[in-house]
């Protein structure tokens, strides 16, 4: 250390003169990058980490701001990701919300303290208790079910009735999964096991994980691509990729086929995008304007004809094309326990090595 | 009196070992966090994953090599040693599969053949309308467009050492009645196997880092891997454990690659160098190399970029060229500027001392430096996340995280121009500044700092479009709502929006063929 010691101030002015240039360059140049950060701070603009796909939110969030002029910026990323990201940025988020396609990782959210409670008149009115979190930290804006989507050319939809039916080796090389990193996989594998325990569950999976062989999708849409095709006959997916296939190519082979509705069975699984305040955003009274925007009947009508998912207000009705709501029942499991069922679901996703 | 050389060392010398702590303290962060996790991890991932991904890591990286080896070493071999009209036009042509990253020619295959593509339809016509082609979601899809992608690295060093190679060897071996064939076995093969095992050797380092085609081909690698790791789970202890396998075996590779090539160094000792002599080819011959030719340009290059093309000019693609992507373009256009400028800055102190005073810890900080080398993109955004979580949270979600996880990555690439740069000037004209009376800062200003600065440029603009491209490192550690363009293909992309993708796409292949250009024209000439 003492040879160095009597060189510090030869190398703060060697420093000065040769560096100091290119690292004032450097700054400026990061310093432009970091500006368009700041200008998130601004009054009038809300930022939103959001864990669906951009196509899907961004028209809604569109409409907000031509209401209200408060501009959302979005930054659209896994939604585990997110929450990674909000516990390492904890005081400093620039996140005035976080919105995903899972409960579960929600209450996780809640959990770790990173969401706000909240208190207001308007949440208990429009949405359920069953479709929100005890404290309002997080409440549910459109629900959806973990369907199967078959080809009508290549399957009857009486040869199964469950999802667990999918583990049969009747349908090995025929069917298409999501990887086991999307949360609603996550989501709808804790279902299963707290509705048929442990050791049935992971049976299902490694009947799956065979089945399906090199079939495992990133996205949603592709599964229902691949169905729609004849690539493979059956799929998992969220019953709003169907719909959303069949608006623009009406005359795909595709149906759905609500799973696990049998006396006695589990019932359809389900999951809801939800949303929720930061703990530390500093513009809560615009995010505020938000969710009441997306829980009052008109942005749930617009969440219902856009995404065509089921709206979560008992008054707003799913579009017509949907399976209709009472027609079919939902899984006894609530939404509140999927974040404590994660953990072991994750294990157990492993053990069985799902890709 | 002191010298120059003695009055810059110490301080750069901090520098330099500056330097090298920033590369290898977030790396030994992560080897520690991996080697202190619950042994528990250990054995579940070594009883579910780990088999299966070393497999399919291993058996790609080799298949994609051999098939390297057929299609560069045969290129190689035709352009240089016959003669065909157009000859110096497809010499070239071999080399622009480098200008498009591997995750814009695997997002144009997903499309040439995919279920119901063009390549199935067509296939369909012959052998009937059930027939099936090989799946671009499979192990051999994965290996045909890894390989189309990387084959110009071995091309370009076979090429280079049979243009060197003596020809007085295989003439040699001729006249003692060996025949054509077994000479180019016996003799020619042989002697450019150093050559080749390089090439082969980017290669597979190329393959076992990739992120953007086995990602969009959905095939598992280690490199995948941990990249899932990251994102679906939240602790990163299991990435970390991924990430040391990998570097554990990029590393393996290097040293095997190293030892093999040290066994089999070939000097000319005496004699004159004779450059081959071109064998005139008949119309025949002709005919069927250049069909050959086409055949290669047009499946690595020509046809990805014509749908590029097409696809950018398509309705759907026109409508989404507005002020947000021109904000991509500028997003990626300031990291990477920002990154080739940091890169230059911390790696000059480095390759200084490196050339002009080649001790052991100067020499062990450049090492240091080569580390990203073996680093996958995935691999340095979790060193650089983990160790900032732990010591400056503070800085998690800016830019600069993301600049200093560039730096590690492609510090290797701007190197390899700013050393050589500076070797080769040699200390004397510093000297002599000196001893004409110019000062230290001067002899810096006026002498060293212009001879180096075509290096200087070069590696700039090399580490530039480097990061442009990037996508893994970019996908972990970018800021808010800050989109680039490599970000912006492989969204659309991996949802198969084709059209959407390509505009974005194409701009980054356009302006990587500068770089081609830039990085070739060195080898290019010595040749």
């Amino acid at each position: 250390m003492t040879i160095y010691l009597d060189q510090l101030c030869p190398l703060a002015a060697q420093i000065h003169r040769r560096l100091m240039p290119g690292l004032l360059t450097l700054l400026l140049v990061l310093g432009s990058i970091l500006a368009p950060l700041a200008s998130s701070f601004a009054a009038d603009k809300l930022v939103v980490y959001s864990g669906r796909a951009e196509r899907l939110i961004k028209p809604v969030f569109d409409a907000f701001t031509a209401k209200t002029g408060i501009q959302v910026d979005l930054l659209s990323s896994g939604t585990t990701e997110l929450v990674n990201r909000l516990k390492a940025e904890g005081d400093r988020t620039p996140a005035d919300l976080l919105l995903t396609n899972d409960a579960g990782s929600l209450e996780l959210a809640r959990g770790a303290g990173l969401l706000r409670p909240l208190n207001m008149r308007e949440i208990e009115r429009a949405i359920p208790p069953q479709f929100r979190a005890a404290d309002n930290s997080w409440v549910g804006i459109s629900g959806r079910f973990w369907i199967i989507v078959y080809n009508t050319t290549m399957v009857k939809p009486d040869q199964l009735s469950s999802l667990l039916d999918l583990a049969q080796p009747q349908w090995k090389d025929k069917i298409a999964i999501p990887n086991s990193g999307s949360e609603y996989l996550q989501a709808g594998v804790s279902v299963i096991r707290a509705s048929h325990g442990d050791e049935r569950t992971k049976k299902f999976l490694e009947g799956l994980r065979d089945n399906a062989g090199s079939q495992v999708y990133q996205k949603s849409s592709q599964i229902v691509d691949a169905v729609a095709k004849g690539q493979v006959a059956l799929g998992i997916v969220n019953h709003y990729y169907v719909y959303r296939h069949l608006a623009t190519q009406p005359t795909a082979p595709l149906a759905v086929l609500m799973p696990d509705q049998k006396d006695g069975a589990m019932g359809a699984i389900m999951n809801v995008t939800g949303i929720g305040i930061t703990k530390s955003s500093t513009h809560v009274e615009n995010a505020k304007l938000l969710i009441e925007f997306l829980i009052a009947q008109a942005g749930q009508k617009m969440f219902a004809d856009l995404d065509k998912e089921y709206p979560l207000h008992p008054e707003v009705k799913a579009n017509p094309a949907l399976v209709d709501r009472k027609s079919f029942r939902a899984a006894l499991v609530p939404l509140t326990r999927l974040a404590e069922l994660r953990e072991p679901t994750l294990t157990l996703i492993e053990q069985v090595g799902l890709r | 009196m002191t010298t120059l050389r003695q009055q810059l060392a110490s301080p750069l010398q901090l520098a330099a070992l500056a330097t090298a702590g920033l590369i290898l303290l977030p790396l030994g962060y992560v080897t520690i966090l991996a080697l202190s996790a619950d042994p528990a991890v250990w054995s579940r991932l070594w009883a579910t994953r780990i088999p299966e991904l070393l497999f399919n890591t291993i058996t790609l990286a080799g298949a994609v090599a051999a098939l390297t080896v057929i299609l560069g070493v045969s290129t190689a071999w035709l352009v240089t040693r016959f003669d065909f009209p157009g000859r110096r036009l497809w010499e070239a042509a071999l080399i622009l599969p480098l200008a498009m990253p591997t995750y814009v020619l695997a997002y144009v295959y997903t499309y040439l053949l995919g279920f119901g593509g063009p390549a199935e339809r067509l296939w369909q016509l012959w052998a009937g309308p059930q027939a099936r082609i090989l799946s671009p979601h499979s192990f051999w899809g994965t290996t045909l467009v890894m390989a189309l992608d990387t084959f110009p690295f071995v091309y370009l060093l076979t090429r280079s050492a049979l243009l060197s190679l003596n020809v007085s060897f295989e003439e040699v071996s001729r006249v003692c009645g060996v025949s054509r064939l077994m000479t180019l076995w016996r003799v020619t093969l042989p002697l450019m196997r150093p050559s080749i095992a390089a090439g082969v050797a980017l290669v597979i380092l190329y393959v076992v880092s990739d992120f953007g085609a086995v990602s969009l081909l959905r095939y598992q690698t280690l490199t995948y891997a941990v990249f899932q790791q990251m994102t679906g789970r939240s602790d990163n202890t299991a990435a970390s454990i991924l990430s040391v396998l990998l570097v554990v075996l990029a590393l393996l590779f290097l040293v095997t690659e190293r030892w093999f090539r040290q066994r089999s160094r070939f000097y000319q000792t005496a004699g004159r160098y004779r450059p081959p002599q071109r064998v005139r080819c008949s119309w025949l011959g002709t005919a069927s190399i250049t069909a050959l030719m086409s055949l290669i340009v047009a499946v690595s290059f020509g046809i990805p970029a014509y749908l590029l093309v097409t696809w950018s000019l398509s309705p759907e693609a026109q409508a989404i060229l507005d002020s947000r992507f021109y904000g991509f373009i500028w997003n990626s256009a300031l990291l990477a500027a920002a990154a080739a400028t940091a890169g230059v800055i911390v790696g000059l102190p480095l390759a200084y001392l490196a050339s002009r005073r080649p001790t052991a810890l100067t020499i062990g900080c450049l090492q240091a430096a080569y580390a990203g080398y073996v680093l996958p993109g995935p691999v340095a955004a979790l060193a650089v996340l983990v160790l900032c979580l732990k010591i400056a949270p503070v800085l998690y979600g800016t830019a600069l995280l993301l600049v200093i996880a560039y730096v590690i990555h492609f510090l290797p690439a701007g190197l390899q121009s700013l050393e050589p740069a500076l070797q080769q000037i040699s200390p004397n004209l510093e000297e002599a500044a000196r001893t004409l009376g110019l000062g230290v800062r001067e002899t810096w200003r006026r002498v060293t700092l212009p001879l180096i600065r075509n290096g200087f440029v070069v590696a700039w603009v090399l580490m530039f479009l480097q990061t442009m491209k990037e996508l893994p490192a970019t996908l972990l550690l970018r800021p808010v709502g800050f989109d680039t363009l490599a970000i912006r293909v492989w969204l659309e992309a991996s949802e198969e929006y084709f059209q959407l993708a390509a505009p974005a796409a194409l701009l980054i292949v356009l302006l990587s063929l500068p770089a081609l250009f830039l990085l070739v024209s060195k080898d290019w000439r010595a040749a």
